[in-house]
Formats: structure tokens, C-alpha cells, sequence
């Protein structure tokens, strides 16, 4: 305790030294990365990119947006979630996720969110979710039983699945979470899906739906050889002079989002709707391994061209 | 003359009264740190943009909440010594790179992540390493408020690295606490997407009320779309702290 004690003292020093720094650095005298020796002002955050990915929201209140609050209020309840004292409703622009919904809080006394409803300008539900406590589940449901009440939940949202749900046991917030992954003409859409967990006891913790707009599929698409071939190019072509090795994991045919995993002059670009790909797993061996476990590369399922991707570093 | 003086001090006292009563002026110092070289083309071919994106965003959090001054780097300036320099006087620390939970005198683990190895090599472990006893023997106790390892696997049980900063591994915390970090091996891509969630959400509050990191949290996990590289390492994030802290220093 007293090692703590003489911490806290010495960063209340360092704090009130650094108020002092902060009234020198205003007269020129000196700069903040005098404090550490460390540059503290890293390169600024781009101006252009810090507008595109802005979160700006504008209030909405009941008596001028009543269909947004009693969307809310019917979603709500339908899938029980708490109702509190005041309600706190805006319309989002999100511009890191690149959406726009509006949204509306249930709110305690104490001024904490206790539940909340996102919906897009389609009027379909983006999430809804609560965070109150689960009390201790006197009965635990099954795993089948957290399945049928999640497809309550996503019918009473408004939200249309097809297929086979995976329940997964969540061994950290306790319950199930129960995911609907998002199919079209037989490909999976890489990271779409509807989601819901279930407390332990039954009840509704979460809603929530993933989806992105899909380009039409290729008229003429590449076989797996033909892309193997590609990866095999791109792989020499990133790997070739070094020690570098991969292995090609897997690979299979699923739509993806274009990024700029591998493409700095893409970042920040609009989204662009998602593409058939053949999506390969390469894990690099060699003086590679060292830092990257995983690369995935997104490979148009048209054109062959590498599209994206990801990296496990 | 008199006059300007006296204009002077009253400036500077002015300046002083709103840097003490602002929270957060000048006081509460964060390092958000990114290793870079590890993951560009003379290493790998290519460049990953993953790491620039997550430091801007990580900045943008920092900034958001109220931590000045802002140090750390993305780059090269990202060296051991330079981060165990710096970690004692920060209240918010943020560290995107390789991380694990190696051995150490096994069955002991010993957390740690990967500095960036400068513009000269590659990745190597022997050379690159901070691990968790290390940080911990410099934090020396001292309070954290907003720790981030946005690394693979540090906010697994098995991790150490909360305990470096004084966060014991329990979500019923008091005070100003919070460590994030992801359970299993974790692609870029779903790094990026949670933390911009979790900087949507506390960015979109209300104006009348303040939203808290664990809220932040449950609505990263559960608005979902996150990639897992394999059925053995599905997407999960975790945290310990105090569930109702808003995340601005003091």
C-alpha cells in the first residue's frame, strides 16, 4: 500500500510538473517532448481522414421524431429489455463504421445507459443492446433453448434469417451467443451475420445484424488452380530474396469487403460493396513468422486480382 | 508598463486556474505506441496499413477522453527503452503489436509484446521483447487508468500484462481502472473493427450523460461482423476494471 501511495504521489507530481511544462510550453520555452525525451506529438491524425471517420450526431427529441422513439419503444419492449426514467435519442453519423442510424437510450437516474436501440435509415435494426447486470440465473437454459429464444428475439426485431444458427457457450459474460451467419447464392459474406446472446436465464441481452451490400457475381469464375497460381505469384512476388516461406492453409470462396490491408493509397476510401473472392490463409515461416502468424488474402473470384485481405500479426 | 504587467499575470494566472480546474490539461499524459516496421515490405513485401489506422484511432480515443499530453509513436521511436521511459508518468497507455503469454521458468508465464525493431531488421524475439515482470518493475505500483493491449492474446487469463499496471484481473474494480485486450490470436481487421466500435459508442453519447468503458466494451462484442482466423481462435475481447468507469483521467 505504501508503494502505491508514494506512486500516486509521484504521478500527482509528475501531473502538477507537467501543468507547469503546459504554462512553459505556452510561452514558447520549451516543448512536451521535453517531459520525456520521447517526440510527444507523433504524427498528426490526417485532417482529410479525421473528418471521414468523425462520429457527429444530432438530438432528437420525442415530440419531433416520435416513429424513432415508438420504433424503439416497441423493439424494447418485444425483446424485454428495461424501460428507464429518460430516454436519449440522436441521429448518428458513424464515420468509422461508415453508417448512419438513429439511436435511442434508456437511461437511469443515475445518468447510465441501460439499454439502447440503433436502427439504419432503411428502418432496419442495427443493434440493440443492454447493460444492465444479468442477476444470478436461478435455472440456466440449454444451449437449444437460447436458440429459440434468440429467433424470438430477431423475429420481434424485425429481423429475417435463414439457415442453421451456431450457439456458442460465451465462457466470459456467461449465457449463449447464438449467430446467424449470412449466406448468398450458397458463399458465405465474410462477417455478416444476425447476432444475439442470451443470458443465462433466457432473457434477450443483445440484437444485432451485420450486413453489407453485395456486387453482382462474376459471370466466369476462376478455378481453385488458377488462384493457387495467383497466390503463389503474389506470395513470390511480397517473399522472393528473402528467407521468407509460406504455406498455403486453405482456401475457399466467399464474398469480401475490398480494404487496404495490403494498400496504403486505399485507406480511408469509401467502402465498396462486397465481392466473390477466393480467400486464402498463408502462414509464413521463416524470418516471417516472427512477426505475422496469418495472412489472408481476398482474391477476386473474376478477375483473380488480390482485393484485400488480413493479417494475424 | 504597470499596466501590461499586470495584464500579463492575470493572463498566466488565468492560464494556470483553467489548466488546474481543466481535467486533463497538461496532467494526464498517455503513450499510444504502434510497431510499424515489423509489418512492412522489407520484412514482409508489403506494407500493413493496420497498425497507422489502429494508432490514429487509439489516438483519437486518448484525445477524446481527456489525456494530455499524448506521446508514444508509430515507428521506430517504439524501443523498449523508450516505452519503459515513458510508462510511469502515463495514466493511459496503448500498445498495438505482436503479443503473447510466453514461458518463463515454465510452467510461469510472462507476458509480453514486441517493440518495434526499427528500420534496419526484422521482427526477433530474443531482441524485441518487453515482457510484463519488466514494465511492472518500472510502473512499481503506480495507478493506471486506461490500459490497451491491442496485441494477440493479452487478455487472456493466462495473461500477466493487467497486473503490470496495477489492474488486478477481476470486473469488479473500484476507481479509475480499465485493461482491454483481446483473449485469443485476433486478425488486424477485427482489432480495427472493435476499436472503432468501442470509440463509436462512447464518442456518440448523449450530451446529459456519460457513457462508460465496460458499456463500450458490451457494445463492441455485441454489435459483432468480427473475423476469426480459425475455430480454435474465435474473436474475443475481454477487460478487467470497474464496470462504471467513464474512462477520462484523474
Amino acid at each position: 500500500m505504501s508503494v502505491l501511495k508514494s506512486s500516486t504521489t509521484l504521478k500527482t507530481a509528475v501531473a502538477a510538473g507537467a501543468i507547469v511544462l503546459g504554462l512553459a510550453m505556452s510561452t514558447g520555452s520549451l516543448t512536451a517532448s521535453s517531459l520525456s525525451g520521447v517526440p510527444s506529438d507523433p504524427p498528426a491524425i490526417d485532417a482529410a481522414r479525421a473528418a471521414r471517420t468523425a462520429v457527429t450526431s444530432t438530438e432528437l427529441h420525442e415530440d419531433s421524431s416520435p416513429n424513432v422513439f415508438a420504433r424503439a419503444a416497441r423493439t424494447r419492449d418485444a425483446i424485454g429489455f428495461p424501460v428507464g426514467p429518460r430516454r436519449s435519442g440522436r441521429h448518428v453519423h458513424d464515420g468509422l463504421k461508415q453508417l448512419d442510424y438513429d439511436e435511442v437510450a434508456e437511461v437511469d437516474a443515475s445518468g447510465q445507459p441501460l439499454a439502447l436501440t440503433q436502427f439504419d435509415n432503411a428502418g432496419l435494426l442495427v443493434a440493440a443492446i443492454r447493460f444492465d447486470a444479468a442477476a444470478p440465473a436461478v435455472a440456466r437454459i440449454s444451449g437449444d433453448g437460447a436458440a429459440t429464444s434468440a429467433l424470438s428475439a430477431l423475429t420481434a426485431c424485425g429481423v429475417s434469417v435463414g439457415g442453421q444458427a451456431r450457439t456458442d457457450a460465451n465462457d466470459l459474460a456467461g449465457g449463449w451467443d447464438v449467430h446467424w451467419p449470412r449466406s448468398q447464392a450458397g458463399f458465405a459474406v465474410r462477417g455478416d451475420e444476425a447476432r444475439v446472446h442470451v443470458w443465462p436465464d433466457g432473457r434477450i441481452a443483445s440484437v444485432a445484424r451485420v450486413e453489407h451490400t453485395l456486387a453482382a457475381a462474376p459471370a466466369r469464375q476462376l478455378t481453385e488452380s488458377d488462384v493457387h497460381l495467383a497466390v503463389t505469384r503474389q506470395m513470390d512476388t511480397w517473399f522472393g530474396g528473402s528467407d521468407a516461406g509460406y504455406v498455403v492453409d486453405n482456401m475457399d470462396v466467399e464474398w469480401v469487403g475490398p480494404n487496404a490491408a495490403f494498400d496504403s493509397t486505399k485507406v480511408g476510401a469509401a467502402p465498396q460493396p462486397y465481392r466473390l473472392a477466393w480467400v486464402a490463409n498463408i502462414r509464413p515461416t521463416g524470418s516471417a513468422a516472427g512477426a505475422v502468424r496469418l495472412i489472408t488474402l481476398y482474391v477476386d473470384a473474376g478477375d483473380g486480382t488480390v482485393i484485400g485481405g488480413d493479417v494475424v500479426e | 508598463m504597470k499596466r501590461a504587467q499586470t495584464l500579463l499575470v492575470s493572463v498566466l494566472l488565468a492560464a494556470s486556474a483553467l489548466l488546474v480546474t481543466t481535467p486533463g490539461a497538461f496532467a494526464y499524459r498517455s503513450d499510444t505506441w504502434s510497431n510499424f516496421n515489423s509489418f512492412t515490405a522489407r520484412c514482409l513485401g508489403f506494407n500493413d496499413t493496420y497498425p497507422q489506422q489502429l494508432y490514429w484511432n487509439a489516438q483519437s480515443l486518448m484525445s477524446w477522453l481527456g489525456y494530455s499530453p499524448r506521446g508514444g509513436t508509430v515507428g521506430a521511436n517504439f524501443t523498449r527503452s523508450a516505452f519503459l521511459g515513458n510508462v510511469l508518468p502515463d495514466w493511459a497507455v496503448y500498445v498495438h503489436s505482436h503479443g503473447d503469454n510466453y514461458w518463463s521458468n515454465y510452467p510461469n508465464v510472462d507476458s509480453g509484446f514486441l517493440q518495434d525493431p526499427g528500420t534496419t531488421r526484422c521482427s526477433d524475439f530474443s531482441q524485441d521483447v518487453i515482457r510484463s515482470s519488466t514494465i511492472r518493475a518500472v510502473t512499481n505500483g503506480s495507478p493506471y487508468n486506461l490500459v490497451i493491449m491491442s496485441t494477440c492474446k493479452l487478455g487472456s487469463a493466462s495473461s500477466t500484462m493487467s497486473d503490470a499496471f496495477q489492474i488486478p484481473m477481476t470486473k469488479t474494480n473500484a476507481g479509475r481502472k480499465f485493461y482491454l485486450g483481446y483473449v485469443y490470436t485476433t486478425y488486424d481487421s477485427a482489432a480495427y473493427q472493435f476499436e472503432s466500435n468501442f470509440l463509436s459508442y462512447l464518442v456518440g453519447g448523449g450530451s446529459w450523460y456519460r457513457r462508460s468503458l465496460y458499456g463500450a466494451f458490451l457494445y463492441a462484442t455485441y454489435v459483432g461482423g468480427y473475423e476469426s482466423p480459425d475455430a480454435a481462435d474465435p474473436f474475443q475481447a475481454n477487460w478487467w476494471g470497474n464496470p462504471y468507469y467513464d474512462g477520462t483521467p484523474g
